[in-house]
């Protein structure tokens, strides 16, 4: 390599633009299935992850709210992601989880399959959802591909659940 | 008079929180000048401050307060667009704002000569009529022409002769004295060299009180700013006044009481919530020590220790509570003077009637209930109660009559705010709305009168058709919402045009413990809160009598409404109906029910948690609480369930709901029993023993699997092995018996365990039957059969 080449080489990745250097963040996501999919939520969002325990029914709420369940003295809502992406329910067996995530600054757990792994994936790797999913809750970050060449959603934490949703208008 | 310097006090109190908050709230407002919800706190803010302070008869408090509000609330419409420029000046007459509320603190009038506030108006007003960058021209014009009013700060003793005073009124001319008078003291002072005696003042101060200091410093800096013509007259004074200020603060009175972060107190209150949590652990454990050991001597001792901590932690909790309780009669004494000058205010007559003052509150829920009641007092007087004349017109006593009233209604507190005024028409609420914008004609139409009440909480609606001092820009009524919301309470409305109004405010007992009474409805348990509880009775299908359609229980004289949990609560039905009902009598006020639930648990206290944002407010449920087995049971809210029973009474007779079980079971092939080994072997001979009788059999080898069937099978019996891997058969027998639907299933111990120890075990765990291996087929048989009712 010529000199003018290196000289070239160090032009280049000073004119580089700021927008392309930040592409190269790499997030931490944790993957886990639910039904015949891979999601993903981002590391930080998740408060921890327990083996399943037992809950209490609530009544008036979408077939997804399964219940509220006691975690050290705090009472969380339990969701079931599977019914909530339309899946058929699952037996709960010694892969379910439960995964605790902030949302608006309440702690609310979600069932899932099983966990799959831990993820470090470039931000540019993920994409904007295709126009052909469905996002109607605009529940969905993006989609990201990983070098093995599997597909994850990521998903929007904060957009999961919707109290609006959930309880009915007192009115 | 100590009546009014106790408002004044928690006036000043309440003010400074404000401003703390704001000063936050603003330097965001600069990052986000789009924030709608913050400009609406910083809206209400201005808004409380200028009520309040035109209460108090601060004027010229109220008159900053009056513009800025004008400002801000054009910027929360979006017809204004906060500029750096703009919110400079919103600053300035925060700062402003702040220095004429440390003055009413140090002196109790508003007069504080050493704040200048017409030209922060001036500014504040060309704002508002979109003129504002003009007025920064002509800023040495408008300094010229505030000499023509009455500007306290711009009197000194070289121009007091300019000023007419025979056309001032008395009170402005005794300002104006007061402050020659305050002049002439300083004036020798402030002859000398000025920036010396500064410095020297500025070291004193700072030995003194370094806190009060720095916030004098900013003040001054910012008025040192703005006011170029008179910085270095205005500092010194303000200088002066903080270290006088300061000495002041040196000789506060000696306190009796601790004030105390409401943080700890919430804090203590959960640890014992842990405790009160634990204790009745202790109690449980101790009834299965105490049927396990019967008769042993270390129990009695035992026994003392756990009744000591229960009294202990009972006394405890009620002595926590007692400190956070404060009598509501706190903040209803600010109110029959707050009446009275409203109403001279606005040439009415109104009375106030106020009752229930003793009852106690959470301290948080008394701090945070009196503005909203403010608001709503306001607004009766302001709209509800009309004008003497048309009183007279309309054949209603001149006087107008406000009631305000507190009382107990099972875990909740009702403030009742009710007017006998002009009350509210739906109809009109709706047209007002249509035109705001804030809901469309066709939702207007499907709307009930009920759901138009509550259309006066909107924000952004005001009925009031001119903006007065008293109730102002509709900003009242959302922020009492708001507020009432955030303790977790309600407000009804009920109105009739040309009666009055009443507002109902339901506030739960937030951080209480209460006792409730334990139920299961089907498998599901509830909490119902025992206040509400007038009594429990157990009952036979043929006391339930049908009248027009609707289920009713005759008891003694009374016939009450009858209506079966299970249906409220659209739980699924699996239990079959047993010879005797259960049933819950409910009252709350003059209202009974009767709510039949499929076993009563017991009494326990309980500790209420919240179910949190997203499932909070769910209909017929308070809240929920965690027992000792560290399950969770939800709360039933007593007066939500009475309202859901009425519909569920109206819709569904009960001896149509207890019919719906489950298919009956006719042949011995609509039978199921499971068999419980590890031994092939021994389920082969049961197997074989059984199949003579046509009944279904399934098999499991273990105690875990026989678990997993048995939730996915309609097992009618079973029998269990003891002695198995994984989980034994007493282990088996304990879980199966921790579920309601399975309390009455059969379960046969068959074990060649055979001494009189290993049958109490069985019969402790839950075993129906016990038999022992080697037994005959026809043995076997009959005890299923017997079990079966075969």
């Amino acid at each position: 390599m010529g000199l003018g080449d290196i000289i070239k080489k160090q032009q280049e990745a000073l004119n580089k633009p700021a927008e392309e250097n930040k592409n190269e963040e790499v997030v931490q996501l944790v993957g886990f299935v639910v039904g015949e999919e891979e999601f993903a939520v981002p590391i930080l969002s998740i408060q921890e992850i327990i083996k399943p325990i037992e809950w209490t029914r609530v009544p008036f709420v979408p077939d997804y709210v399964l219940g509220v369940f006691n975690l050290r003295g705090n009472v969380l809502p339990l969701i079931d992601l599977r019914i909530k992406f339309g899946a058929p329910a699952n037996e709960i067996d010694e892969n379910t989880r439960f995964i605790v995530m902030k949302i608006k600054g309440e702690d609310v757990a979600f069932v899932i399959d099983r966990l799959s792994s831990a993820i470090r994936i470039p931000k540019k790797n993920i994409l904007p959802p295709p126009n052909t999913y469905e996002n109607e809750d605009d529940i969905i970050e993006g989609v990201g591909r990983m070098d093995d060449g599997r597909i994850i959603t990521v998903l929007k934490v904060d957009n999961l659940i919707k109290r609006e949703e959930i309880v009915p208008d007192k009115s | 008079m100590d009546e009014l310097m106790e408002l004044l006090d928690d006036f000043l109190v309440e003010a400074f929180e404000m401003i703390e908050e704001l000063d936050q709230d603003l330097i965001e407002l600069e990052n986000n000048p789009d924030d709608l919800e913050l400009l609406n706190k910083i809206f209400r803010v201005a808004h409380t401050i200028k009520g309040s302070g035109s209460f108090l008869n601060f004027d010229k408090l109220t008159h900053l307060t009056h513009h800025m509000e004008a400002v801000l609330d054009k910027a929360r419409k979006g017809e204004l667009k906060i500029t750096p420029e703009i919110m400079d000046v919103i600053l300035e007459s925060v700062d402003a704002m702040k220095a004429i509320l440390e003055y009413i603190r140090d002196h109790g009038n508003d007069s504080s000569p050493d704040v200048e506030i017409d030209s922060i108006v001036k500014k504040l007003d060309a704002i508002v009529n979109g003129e504002f960058g003009k007025s920064e021209e002509n800023k040495e014009e408008s300094k010229e022409e505030q000499k023509s009013g009455i500007n306290l700060d711009e009197i000194s003793l070289d121009n007091v002769d300019e000023l007419d005073l025979e056309s001032l009124p008395p009170e402005e001319v005794d300002k104006i004295l007061e402050k020659l008078v305050l002049e002439v003291n300083k004036e020798d002072n402030q002859k000398d060299d000025k920036e010396n005696k500064q410095e020297s003042k500025q070291e004193d101060k700072n030995k003194e009180d370094k806190q009060e200091d720095k916030q004098e410093k900013k003040d001054a800096v910012v008025a040192s700013e703005n006011k170029p013509a008179t910085t270095s007259k205005t500092t010194a004074v303000e200088k002066k006044d903080a270290q006088s200020l300061a000495k002041k603060h040196s000789i506060t009175v000696k306190e009796q009481t601790i004030r105390v972060d409401v943080k700890r107190l919430d804090q203590l209150m959960n640890l014992i919530g842990e405790l009160v949590l634990a204790k009745n652990r202790l109690i449980k454990i101790y009834n299965d020590v105490e049927e396990r050991y019967e008769g042993e001597k270390f129990l009695e001792e035992l026994n003392q220790v756990v009744s000591s901590i229960s009294i202990v932690t009972t006394d405890l909790q009620i002595a926590v509570m007692k400190i956070r309780m404060l009598p509501i009669g706190k903040v209803f004494n600010k109110f029959p003077r707050l009446v009275r000058d409203l109403a001279r205010e606005l040439g009415k007559k109104v009375r106030l009637i106020i009752e229930g003052e003793d009852t106690e509150l959470d301290k948080s829920i008394i701090e945070e209930i009196g503005d909203p009641l403010v608001h709503m007092i306001r607004n009766a007087i302001d709209h509800g109660i009309e004008p003497p004349e048309e009183r007279r017109r309309l054949g209603k006593p001149e006087e107008g009559t406000i009631w305000l009233r507190a009382y107990n209604e099972g875990n909740m507190i009702v403030i009742e705010i009710k007017d006998d005024g002009r009350g509210m028409d739906p109809e009109k609420l709706k047209q007002k709305a249509i035109e705001k914008g804030i809901i469309t004609p066709q939702e207007a139409e499907n709307m009930s009168d009920k759901e138009a009440f509550m259309l006066i909480f909107k924000p952004g609606f005001s009925t009031a058709e001119k903006v007065t001092n008293v109730s102002g820009r509709g900003v009242g009524m959302d922020v009492v919402k708001t507020n009432i919301e955030k303790l977790n309470g309600i407000i009804e409305v009920e109105s009739v045009p040309g009666k009055g109004t009443t507002f109902k405010l339901k506030i739960p007992l937030t951080l209480a413990i209460i006792q409730a009474l334990l139920v299961a409805s089907q498998e599901d348990l509830f909490a119902v809160p025992l206040s509400n509880v007038i009594e429990t009775v157990r009952i036979v299908e043929e006391d339930i009598y049908t009248i027009e359609g609707k289920s009713v229980l005759k008891l003694r004289d009374e016939v009450l409404p009858l209506v079966n949990m299970a249906d409220i609560f659209e739980i699924e039905k699996i239990l079959e109906p047993e010879k005797y009902l259960y049933v819950v009598i409910l009252g709350l006020g003059a209202t009974k029910i009767g709510l039949i639930v499929d076993r009563f648990i017991g009494q326990e206290e309980i500790v209420i948690k919240s179910l949190g944002e997203f499932l909070k407010g769910l209909p017929g449920i308070a809240g929920a609480t965690i027992r000792g087995d560290g399950r969770v049971t939800l709360i039933v809210d007593v007066a939500s369930l009475m309202k859901l029973a009425k519909d569920t009474h109206n819709k569904k007779l009960v001896t149509d709901s207890l019919k719906e079980v489950k298919k009956k079971k006719e042949k011995p092939s609509d039978y199921v029993v499971m068999i419980v080994d590890d031994s092939a072997m021994d389920r082969k001979i049961m197997r074989q023993a059984l199949e003579p009788l046509g009944v279904q059999i399934i098999e499991a080898k273990d105690g875990v699997e026989a678990l997993n069937l048995l939730k996915q099978n309609d097992v009618d019996a079973m029998l269990i092995d003891i002695e198995m891997p994984r989980m034994d058969g007493y282990t088996l027998a304990q879980e199966i018996r921790k579920y309601n639907k399975y309390r009455k299933l059969p379960l046969i111990a068959v074990t060649s365990r055979a001494t009189k120890s290993d049958r109490v075990r069985g019969v402790e765990v839950g075993m129906n039957e016990y038999i022992t291996k080697p037994y005959t087929q026809e043995y076997l048989q009959n005890v299923v059969r017997r079990n079966l009712k075969l």
